[in-house]
């Protein structure tokens, strides 16, 4: 796959995509409310354990004191638990079993923290695993909604950006989905949970700490805003060194042939610039802005040491009340921090989900109409009454009132310089398109009456280009039957002179197309694909019947193996060959998307000057005087 | 610190094989910038001291101004128990030598002043961080870009046949995500790594030297972090790895699916298609979700770790101070066990981050180490030391006894002779693989001979500097390479100081003004990548308008073999027999018109020349040349000399429809 430096493209905060991909959670119920479940539970445990290390500190403090009390003379404790505003009880509580209670403290802080651990792993994992279920999802939905797509959506459409549809834009949407939404809950959960602990514990002292909160965060939020254009920007500087780079190797002929290398040098290095600009432009705004986010929560601790160091002076705060109000500080500046990252994640995602459903709502132009009947056998009468066409969002008519007929077993040869409409009318046939007027009729039946199943399984189809798919030679060749026995498939392959290449590949029929990579040749590509073609046994075939630049040899094997492929078939050929055309049962000359004459060979050249005119020009004599052909192949082995 | 830490794990990983050569080597880009990185290692001390001092003043806030509280009794520190020498807690109290006699108020007061210091810390201490951050991507960026531009610089040095030998879509690849990994490992994961380690060995040596028992205690979680967070990622690297295989399996179904689409629906595939996705599907996800439970167990694993630790620091200290307030003759006071416990907390994120980021480091190494294997790949064709620069020519080839070779001992050419005077059409012709477009290649010494020798004037191609070499050669290529520039600019790449005039007149020359003048901005139109938006006949006009401009004196043309439209195909020869006139030009033919016009034409057959001569000399010998005519030329004979294959499928379809 080739490389193409990536374009990124700025996020707009539209969220009715991320809405939309929102409702996949809920295809995972179960997994939702154990991840949720487990959510709300950690996070609980989490705003417990600042009051068990209070518990700690305090015992520690209180034990402490109790004994140095319990150690002085008996008659100077009263005055000390006086002084201290400790009730005899309390002193003898705190002082006995003091060691054990501490120990019994600290043990129930471990046991918060591995329940908490456990549920947060819950959280994570099963957040995890639904965000992985709902991009399985949407990567199938769109699999299954690119491959039903109809033709005309593929024209306007490019395959890399298709794949990153379903890959990039899918894990954006996927982490937000599953990292993200999860943090935003949790972080609210914790932070508003925090607050109002603090409120209840310490009103006094969290009114102290209050005004910090919305310059924190203003400063995260801006961080979010600021940090994701800059972000932006270095990825266009990226990609524009990217191409610089891509270029200069792809073409590195061309350079080298004008001798550029110097300007190219030159043009690189200044990118390569620009992008160091651009790089430290964020470098600066982070040396700004990075520590500040430290500085604001490290002052929020020091404006609690300050502040409630005072009331422990005053004797109205704990040690240990004091460390678990920094503790639930801590727990308010950290989901603050992480709201700020999740707005520029969910800024990505929503552009991404966006985009997602724009290809999950396109329409396809050609679909089964309700009610639509499985076309039985088909015989193979082919007839188009006065078909117009032009591609779907443009008003150019490639096809205008286009009437023939072609009977079972018949070869129409279509003629006519690029963009006459050949191709169109054989696309029309399988209903890749639909005519905008006029009908498509085989066998009597309104292809729009037909379901497109049972109509295209029945006809073949050899395009010059030929893409094969990973898997075997065998696989490709029953790529449109794959319940054929091996023995059909070599029949196939003799048939389309393809056996014979096959047998010296390594491992013959089971040689996976992959290994062979490129070294396939067109003129092999194009005989699997008519081996292919030939073994669904179609009544009506479409074929181009041009060939590869090959060797003659192998063209004339090519040759032999269409002529064998039209046999006793409803043909419509795109004719480069005489032969074809010599014995095409009706030949159509096409001009500007009208037919302009039709009939067979000698009738064309006694009527038609367009006909001689392209007959002499544009078709192709084929090597088929077998002399001829011998001849060569003679030459070719010697 | 945000969010999952695992996160980061999800990325390739590898292996430096070389470490310390390629450390060496990597720091020598660094060294002019050695400057920046001695003051970028005194704010990261600096910083650290900061961090390390801050937990030390909150123990001292405790013991000096807060302890002697718990009394309760104003304007008195503690209170004097008889038979025992110091106040009822055991204090540490070093900031303020006078706190035990302070009032209450007095202490507020001796707390602000402590709590104004810690601020002034912290602002000193983030500002610090904040410039270590600069400092590192001023240098980290300017030495990347040095490395990029020097790479540049390589590619440009190397050969066609390093380019013939490896895709340039994987060399992009790999030279775009080492860069990306260098670029992650300088920007962040040094500084993190560093500042790590130093607070790591800092505040353990702090801890140790306050109190040593009491430090090993409260220390003793530490190595277990490390372990897990190492072993934990060790596992999801693992399986990560695993479930990139998956990833690759579905994209590669996608691609296929997406660019075999037509043919899918052709063949009525696409159910089986999509059953088939959503198994290579499940398995990336089912792949994923393992990988995951990894990297899923390690941020909760640490954080319970972090709450033992904190357990042991408050749980071990207490119980110490409640013996006394002694362990093993030190003594532990409130203020410590406070200052242990900010510690202890202030430990967790570097370890965490540490295991995470040392993997990045690594890949950074191997990213750099590749990218050096890269600049030290050994260009096959250089200017010798002292090549001449090759004066003006009149355009005479001799190719004297020419052997070349892709691969050792597997020779394309065998033995060329011939001669071209100036002035002169060379067309040639055989069947693919003869070597046709070798020769071609030697010309403008994209190789070198193997054998005998291919000289210009007289001179040696190899004896003069490349570049004065191929300025005086123009070449048009089949396939024909387009910038993503202007048509203008593309035009003039091969002569980048021609006003736009010239190029205009080049353009006419090359006939390709009126489809330039039809595209949206005319002369201004931006191309796409690699002249997308342009048919190849279109491009290939473009290409001759470049090649026009430089006005070269040896020309060099591989006609396209592949179907362009009839009217482009004529503007093509047209320009073709324009550009031709008066330049010696080596053509790889496959049109009738250029053969019958040739002053010579080369019958090449498994890298000899089998038969030379003009058209008429050739068709006579009914030779080599006669089959081939009668074969693949004849058909040219007739009317127009060109063949319209129209393709049907994907381009075509895309054609008409556009």
């Amino acid at each position: 796959m080739a490389v193409k430096p990536k374009k990124p493209a700025r996020p707009k905060m539209n969220l009715a995509g991320l809405k939309r991909a929102r409702l996949y959670l809920g295809h995972y119920p179960r997994i939702m409310v154990v991840a949720y479940g487990s959510l709300i539970l950690a996070t609980l445990a989490q705003l417990v354990v600042p009051t068990l290390v209070r518990n700690i500190i305090d015992t520690v403090t209180n034990g402490v004191i109790a004994q140095k009390i319990l150690s002085a003379p008996a008659a100077f404790q009263p005055q000390i638990e006086k002084a201290l505003n400790y009730s005899h009880q309390q002193v003898m509580d705190y002082g006995t079993d003091t060691s054990s209670k501490l120990i019994i403290a600290s043990l129930l802080m471990v046991g918060f923290a591995v329940i908490k651990g456990i549920f947060t792993f819950l959280q994570n994992y099963n957040g995890e695993r639904l965000s992985q279920s709902v991009a399985y999802d949407l990567r199938n939905d769109l699999f299954a909604k690119i491959q039903r797509l109809s033709f005309s959506y593929h024209d306007k459409n490019q395959t890399g950006q298709l794949m990153i549809r379903a890959t990039d834009d899918v894990e954006k949407v996927r982490l937000f989905l599953g990292q993200g939404l999860i943090m935003t809950v949790s972080a609210i959960v914790l932070l508003v949970g925090a607050l109002i602990i603090l409120f209840v514990t310490n009103f006094a002292l969290t009114l102290v700490v209050l005004p910090i909160l919305p310059i924190a965060m203003v400063v995260f939020f801006i961080f979010g805003a600021v940090s994701q254009p800059l972000f932006f920007k270095v990825q266009v500087k990226l990609s524009a060194l990217n191409t610089i780079l891509q270029e200069n190797m792809a073409g590195i002929k061309v350079v080298k042939a004008f001798s550029r290398e110097q300007d190219q040098q030159v043009k690189f290095e200044q990118a390569a610039t620009d992008l160091v600009k651009q790089q430290l432009m964020i470098s600066r705004v982070f040396t700004f802005l990075f520590p500040l986010i430290f500085l604001i929560s490290n002052l929020g601790q020091a404006v609690v040491l300050y502040a409630g160091g005072a009331q422990i002076i005053n004797a109205t705060l704990t040690l240990g009340e004091w460390q678990q109000f920094s503790l639930y500080l801590a727990f308010i500046f950290f989901p603050m921090a992480q709201l700020g990252m999740i707005i520029t994640q969910m800024a990505q995602a929503s552009a991404s989900a966006n985009r997602i459903f724009e290809i999950l709502d396109a329409q396809s132009d050609v679909v089964d109409k309700p009610g639509a009947q499985s076309i039985p056998a088909i015989v193979g009468h082919v007839e188009f009454k006065n078909v117009s066409f032009s591609y779907p969002g443009s008003t150019t008519p490639v096809l205008s009132n286009v009437s023939f007929e072609a009977k079972p077993g018949q070869t129409v040869a279509l003629l006519g310089a690029t963009g006459s409409g050949k191709t169109s009318i054989i696309n029309l046939v399988p209903r890749f398109y639909d005519p905008t007027q006029g009908q498509v009729l085989i066998d009597g039946h309104d292809l729009r009456d037909l379901t497109i199943d049972s109509l295209r399984r029945q006809i073949g189809i050899v395009l010059q280009e030929t893409n094969l798919f990973t898997g075997t030679i065998r696989d490709n060749i029953a790529f449109g039957r794959t319940n054929a026995t091996q023995a059909q498939v070599e029949a196939a392959a003799k048939a389309a002179a393809a056996h014979d290449f096959i047998i010296t590949f390594p491992q013959g029929y089971d040689t996976s197309v992959g290994e062979l990579g490129s070294t396939l040749s067109g003129g092999q590509k194009q005989r699997i694909a008519i081996a292919r073609a030939l073994l669904l046994d179609p009544r009506i075939l479409i074929l181009d019947d041009s060939t590869s630049s090959v060797d003659l040899v192998t063209e004339y094997k090519i040759q032999k193996a269409l002529d064998q492929l039209m046999l006793n078939r409803t043909s419509l050929v795109i004719a480069q060959r005489i032969s074809t055309v010599l014995n095409a049962d009706l030949i159509l000359v096409l001009e500007k998307g009208s037919i302009v004459a039709r009939g067979t060979h000698e009738e064309l050249m006694e009527e038609s000057e367009i006909y001689a005119q392209i007959y002499q020009s544009q078709l192709v004599e084929d090597v088929n005087l077998d002399h001829e052909a011998a001849t060569a192949m003679i030459g070719q082995e010697a | 610190m945000f969010g999952n830490p695992g996160m980061l794990l999800n990325r390739e990983t590898s292996k430096p094989k070389k470490t310390s050569e390629t450390l060496r080597r990597f720091g020598g880009y660094f060294k002019p910038y050695w400057f920046i990185l001695l003051i970028a290692a005194g704010l990261i001390v600096f910083s650290t001291w900061t961090q390390v001092l801050a937990p030390d003043l909150t123990g001292q806030a405790v013991d000096c101004y807060l302890t002697p509280a718990v009394s309760g009794t104003s304007g008195q520190a503690g209170i004097a128990i008889p038979g025992q020498a110091t106040s009822i807690t055991s204090s540490n109290c070093w900031y303020d030598a006078n706190a035990a006699t302070l009032s209450t108020s007095d202490r507020v007061g001796g707390l602000l002043g402590l709590v104004l210091r810690l601020a002034g810390l912290f602002v000193l201490g983030s500002l610090a961080t904040g410039l270590t951050f600069l400092a590192m991507a001023w240098a980290g960026q300017n030495v990347l870009k040095n490395i990029r531009v020097a790479l540049f610089k390589h590619l440009q040095r190397l050969s066609l046949g390093y380019y013939s030998r490896h895709e340039v879509g994987d060399l992009m690849s790999r030279i775009t995500n080492d860069s990306e990994t260098i670029q992650q490992a300088i920007s962040f994961a040094l500084i993190n790594v560093v500042s790590g380690i130093l607070l790591i060995v800092w505040v353990g040596y702090n801890m140790l030297t306050k109190d040593l028992p009491y430090a090993i205690v409260s220390l003793i979680v530490l190595p277990f972090m490390l372990i897990v967070t190492s072993w934990f990622s060790g596992q999801a690297r693992k399986a990560f790895r695993r479930s990139r295989i998956q990833m690759g399996n579905v994209n590669a179904e996608l691609q296929q699916s997406i660019t075999g689409v037509r043919e899918v629906q052709a063949f009525n595939r696409e159910d089986e298609n999509i059953e088939a996705f959503k198994t290579t599907n499940a398995s990336n996800r089912d792949a994923n979700i393992k990988a995951v439970a990894w990297t899923s167990a390690l941020g909760p694993t640490l954080e319970a770790l972090g709450y033992v630790s904190i357990a042991l620091v408050v749980g071990v200290g207490g119980i110490f101070m409640l013996n006394n307030g002694s362990l093993f003759g030190t003594t532990i006071s409130l203020g410590l066990v406070i200052t242990f416990l900010a510690y202890v907390q202030r430990l967790n994120m570097p370890i965490q981050q540490i295991g995470m980021l040392w993997a990045t480091i690594q890949s950074a190494i191997a990213g750099a180490e590749r990218i050096f294997g890269l600049l030290d790949e050994k260009p096959d064709i250089e200017d010798k030391p002292n090549a001449l620069k090759l004066p003006a020519i009149k355009g005479e080839v001799v190719f004297n006894n020419v052997w070349a070779e892709y691969k050792k001992d597997e020779p394309v050419l065998r033995g060329v002779n011939f001669e071209a005077k100036a002035g002169q059409t060379i067309a040639i012709v055989g069947p693919t693989g003869a070597g046709k477009t070798t020769i071609i290649n030697l010309i403008p010494r994209f190789y070198d001979v193997s054998g005998g020798s291919v000289t210009i004037d007289g001179h040696d191609v190899r004896d003069v500097t490349g570049s004065s070499l191929r300025e005086q050669i123009g070449i048009v290529l089949q396939d024909s390479f387009l910038f993503s520039d202007t048509v203008m600019n593309n035009i003039r790449f091969g002569r980048p100081d021609a006003s736009d005039e010239e190029v205009i007149a080049a353009a006419k020359l090359a006939r390709a003004d009126t489809l330039i003048e039809r595209l949206p901005d005319k002369y201004k139109t931006v191309l796409g990548e690699r002249g997308r938006g342009l048919s190849q006949g279109q491009r290939q006009l473009i290409a001759i308008a470049r090649a026009a401009l430089v006005d070269p004196r040896i020309l060099i043309l591989d006609e396209a073999t592949s179907s362009v439209d009839t009217r482009t195909e004529r503007l093509i020869q047209a320009a073709l027999e324009k550009l031709l006139e008066g330049r010696t030009s080596f053509v790889v033919a496959h049109r009738l018109s250029t053969i019958k016009h040739a002053d010579q034409i080369l019958v090449l057959k498994d890298g000899g020349i089998v038969e030379q001569g003009t058209f008429q000399e050739l068709l006579a010998v009914k030779g080599h040349f006669y089959d081939l005519y009668m074969s693949q030329f004849r058909r040219q004979e007739q009317g127009a000399e060109t063949t319209v294959g129209a393709t049907i499928g994907a381009g075509a379809v895309g054609e008409i429809a556009g």
